[in-house]
């Protein structure tokens, strides 16, 4: 009796090592997968969340090297330039307007001077309108959310390098929108301070001016 | 180089800040764009070897990281037709 017992329970040991080793190795093989299919969903999923980091870097790069200019869609991109009372900067836009074409990179000035005797640090955000431009309009290099010093009686211009995405071009909601006004604030830096965020990133029951 | 960092989402410019360009080095570039625009009807699409050209001013004088133009969506055969008068 015991040998049967015995050479059974010996058996099924057997089988249950092998059974655990298969189970352990499928799981091993769909870790792995899951691992590799992984990357590309996190990218897509920070892109559509629009999280910092890597992934929106690099799909904004390629987007910027192989996108084709909207031939036949002609934007204005107006200018406005604001300075917080507080703030004793002269700000303003050296250009009122630019037509652009959607895809296509596209460069424009803000000129600002620090009217005081002492060297002033300023901060600035910008608004787009209409908001729903918001989301395609990309700025590739500018001044905005970093502090910039201007020394006494100092006058600086302050590029922005920027494009418009040419998805704008396939999305009905923007099918009459011809006009874009990318207004810039500028505010004093000061700690504790936190500029606000443009306004098509606020969330959308907060009111936007 | 914020004093704050922020806490909301800011999207901020996929290369980061220009530094300021306190000596004027490239003011000559920005007037010839600028003369560009206003003899175009403010057409960018016109003005886009002046913007180039402002862009490289800034990398010569390390106001700008060296970048392929490529990748600054400036191709070849957009650019170098030079227009009369820009």
């Amino acid at each position: 009796m015991r040998n049967i017992q015995n050479s059974n329970s010996g058996q099924s040991n057997k089988k249950d090592t092998q059974s655990v080793l298969l189970y352990m190795s499928s799981l091993g093989i769909v870790m792995l997968g899951v691992a590799y299919a992984g990357v590309p969903l996190y990218r897509i999923f920070c892109q559509q969340m629009g999280l910092g980091g890597v992934y929106v870097q690099e799909i904004n790069e390629k987007k910027v090297a192989t996108m084709k200019p909207v031939e036949d869609r002609v934007i204005k991109v107006r200018f406005e330039a604001d300075a917080s009372s507080r703030l004793q900067w002269n700000f303003r836009p050296l250009q009122a307007e630019v037509n652009v074409k959607p895809g296509e990179t596209a460069l424009a000035f803000f000129t600002a001077r620090n009217s005081t005797d002492k060297p002033v640090v300023g901060i600035s955000t910008y608004n787009i309108i209409p908001y729903e431009a918001g989301p395609y309009f990309n700025k590739i290099q500018c001044f905005c959310f970093e502090d910039q010093l201007l020394n006494p009686k100092e006058q600086v211009d302050l590029p922005v390098f920027f494009y418009i995405d040419p998805e704008m071009a396939d999305d009905p909601s923007l099918e009459n929108v011809d006009e874009i006004l990318l207004s810039y604030i500028f505010y004093p830096s000061k700690q504790g301070f936190q500029v606000p965020a443009p306004n098509f990133l606020q969330p959308k029951n907060a009111t936007v001016t | 180089m914020a004093i704050n960092q922020p806490r909301v989402k800011q999207r901020p410019p996929l290369k980061g800040s220009f530094p300021l360009d306190h000596e004027g080095e490239c003011k000559e570039e920005i007037k010839k764009f600028m003369k560009c625009l206003e003899q175009h009807d403010s057409n960018h699409g016109e003005c886009r070897h002046a913007s180039k050209a402002y862009l490289q001013c800034r990398m010569d004088k390390n106001l700008m990281t060296k970048e392929e133009w490529w990748k600054l969506g400036y191709r070849d055969n957009v650019v170098d037709n030079k227009q009369n008068g820009c």
